[in-house]
């Protein structure tokens, strides 16, 4: 009787587990509390959207048949050794299937060391640090170009006016993506001939920007460029106008593309030039969640808000790794050998979305996507540059605080 | 020149900033000799106070500042009966967890709640600043400098001439001959915690219209209030000016003729050099 017992568990065991195993499983480790936790949910919203459109339709379709995408996301804490904890955790622990990237580069520089080890392709939307690609790394891609190549949208859109600036300052806070930036900025401006008047990189615990923008209205430079994430593009807007100091244009590397920027901020954010990598107004579509401007409509259906590009650019990432599947008829669970050719696949194949092209070059970055420069005018987020794709003029330069 | 003079202002009115949302973190210490940890999130409370009144009912912020008072005052008296006040006797360091606790709860909670959005108050005079012989002076700060005068000065004049203000400080210097001497120890900590807070959720209140709200900015302000008090003597709440006032004026000259790289690691040597060379702070008249 125990016997016969004992082989009905088992067989009821195996008969659940294979059934558990009809669905792929994606695992996350994304920054959903400190510093970087709001940005890091936007990566959390833009893979949720991308589960639940793949799931409406039955989930990922292989050789005529669909399995379901499940997510598990853990938090990362906006600390790298942490995310490597989570990665092996996803991997070791809760086995999942594939891997999807989190928010920032110091923390995906980390995760995506422990997914390189096992062998598992990790696409990451939202981190461009140049470093994450210097590793000789296999299985690491990324949707966005490179930190100082992101920047470079914003630098030509002034470049490229008749009455170009002829001086600039660059500042940053001192860690991985924004001194990047800030490398960036700096690398543009000398090849379009703007010289360099300030440059300076700050803490990210600096709390008092005052008199570190004094400092540069002292040099009174035409541009001044940030290397920035959220929180200090706002305290930078804050200061400038404590202080009473309008350039005569201003770019920042991240953050007022977000739109608390605009939301909070409100006409102080007028005449703000950001680096972009997409838009909803771009040329832009594909097969899975449509052209770029359905996109943006069904985001905003759902959370209220419009994407910003690394929304844009994380479900991007995961439509690649979904178009790898499918065209290589891969089935749940996934063995090394196949994360392996999905690497492969990825390496050697450019794919079409609402993103745009995606390209990954032999070092993992996305070399089929343009740099844009956005500018927000009258509330609203406006492509700059390129000429191809714009649909507002820069404004420069921009009005002083006393005339607004 | 020019710029000399406008840094030391710059230092002056952050230092104003920076005593007025620490003056309630000494009085906490003076009195009950409790480091407390949960000081930012009080602060931050504060802030938030002004920040939904403003954006729900379009009050502004200043108008907030009794409504912060009053709310942390109640909190800060519940804070302390029910929580600190089982911890006042037990060795320093169960007070440290214990605040440290709260520090996390009050963070996490508001995370929770208001999620990890970072706000910012903009009026009709945010940013406005007025300028004296060619030198720039915001007027929020200018204001919130003015209001560190008020906090230190209603402090003192509590402490030094009223009733309520004797008691604590008989309880400061020596509990057990306080509480001979008819005075209700008990409610004196609360009150005296409660007082500390208000203060506090006041200076938050007024500090919002010119800084960036988010749930956890509170342990940067612990950090520099702890830095304060210790420059301007621990408890003694004049300190708290003169602290305030070094510690801004040192980072401020600190960024503008070194790098602002090094401004935020100065505070840090200076608050060592204090810790070790002078506990008693700048006055001499901090306890230890």
């Amino acid at each position: 009787m125990k016997k016969i017992l004992f082989i009905f568990f088992m067989g009821f065991f195996l008969i659940f587990s294979t059934l558990q195993a009809k669905e792929f499983k994606i695992g996350v480790a994304v920054a959903l509390t400190g510093k970087f936790g709001k940005a890091g949910n936007l990566v959390k919203d833009a893979y949720t959207y991308w589960q639940e459109a793949v799931n409406k339709k039955g989930g990922i379709k292989v050789n005529g048949k669909n399995y379901p995408v499940k997510l598990i996301f853990y938090d990362d804490k906006s600390d790298p050794a942490t995310g490597a904890k989570m990665i092996d955790r996803l991997i070791n622990r809760d086995r999942v299937d594939l891997l999807l990237g989190g928010f920032g580069s110091s923390q995906v520089f980390a995760e995506s060391a422990v997914a390189e080890k096992y062998g598992f392709p990790l696409i990451s939307g939202a981190a461009s640090s140049n470093k994450l690609f210097q590793r000789g790394f296999k299985y690491y891609f990324s949707t966005l170009g490179k930190a100082t190549e992101e920047v470079k949208g914003c630098v030509y859109a002034f470049a490229n006016l008749k009455n170009k600036p002829k001086t600039a300052a660059i500042v940053g806070a001192d860690i991985l993506f924004t001194s990047l930036a800030c490398e960036g900025f700096k690398k543009y401006c000398k090849k379009n001939g703007i010289k360099i008047v300030h440059y300076e990189l700050f803490p990210m615990r600096l709390q008092d920007y005052n008199s570190l923008f004094m400092k540069v209205k002292e040099k009174n430079p035409d541009v001044l460029f940030v290397g920035s994430h959220l929180l200090v593009a706002m305290r930078t807007i804050k200061a400038l106008k404590e202080i009473n100091y309008t350039p005569k244009g201003i770019a920042f590397s991240y953050g007022p593309t977000v739109p608390k920027f605009v939301g909070d901020l409100k006409g102080d954010a007028e005449y703000v030039v950001a680096a972009s990598e997409w838009t909803p107004n771009l040329p832009y579509k594909g097969k899975v969640l449509g052209s770029a401007k359905e996109f943006a409509a069904n985001y905003y259906k759902k959370y209220g808000r419009m994407p910003d590009y690394v929304e844009a650019a994380s479900a991007g990432g995961a439509i690649a790794q979904q178009l790898a599947i499918e065209a290589l008829g891969l089935t749940p669970p996934l063995k090394d050998r196949d994360r392996e050719k999905i690497a492969k696949w990825l390496h050697s194949h450019t794919v079409n979305t609402f993103y745009g092209k995606i390209k990954f070059d032999s070092d993992g970055a996305n070399i089929a996507h343009p740099a844009l420069a956005i500018q927000i005018q009258n509330g609203k987020i406006k492509t700059i540059y390129p000429d191809n794709v714009k649909d507002a003029n820069l404004i420069y330069p921009m009005k002083p605080w006393k005339d607004r | 020149m020019k710029i000399f003079i406008q840094t030391l202002i710059n230092g002056i009115l952050i230092g104003g900033v920076y005593a007025a949302y620490s003056a309630g973190f000494s009085l906490i210490f003076g009195v009950m000799d409790v480091i407390n940890l949960a000081h930012g999130e009080l602060l931050m409370l504060g802030a938030f106070t002004a920040y939904w009144l403003f954006k729900i009912s379009h009050i502004d912020p200043y108008l907030s500042i009794p409504i912060a008072g009053v709310l942390l005052f109640l909190l800060g008296y519940f804070i302390q009966r029910f929580l600190i006040n089982r911890v006042i006797e037990k060795p320093a360091i169960m007070s440290y967890i214990l605040t440290f606790g709260l520090h996390l709860i009050i963070a996490n909670t508001a995370v929770k709640l208001w999620t990890h959005d970072f706000r910012s108050i903009t009026t009709s005079y945010s940013g406005a600043n007025f300028s004296i012989l060619g030198i720039t002076i915001p007027v929020t700060r200018f204001t919130t400098f003015i209001l560190a005068f008020i906090i230190v000065g209603f402090l003192f004049y509590l402490l030094e001439k009223t009733d309520l203000g004797r008691a604590i400080r008989a309880t400061a210097q020596n509990k057990k001959v306080a509480q001979l001497l008819g005075v209700d120890v008990k409610k004196i900590y609360a009150l005296t915690f409660a007082i500390g807070a208000a203060i506090t959720g006041i200076a938050g209140a007024s500090i919002s219209p010119f800084v960036i709200l988010f749930p956890e900015m509170g342990l940067s302000y612990t950090i520099i209030a702890f830095c304060v008090v210790v420059l301007g003597g621990m408890g003694y709440i004049p300190g708290a000016l003169i602290g305030g006032i070094i510690l801004g004026v040192i980072q401020a000259l600190t960024v503008t003729y070194i790098n602002a790289g090094i401004s935020v690691a100065i505070t840090f040597i200076l608050l060592f050099i204090m810790l070790i060379f002078k506990p008693t702070g700048i006055t001499g008249k901090g306890n230890v």
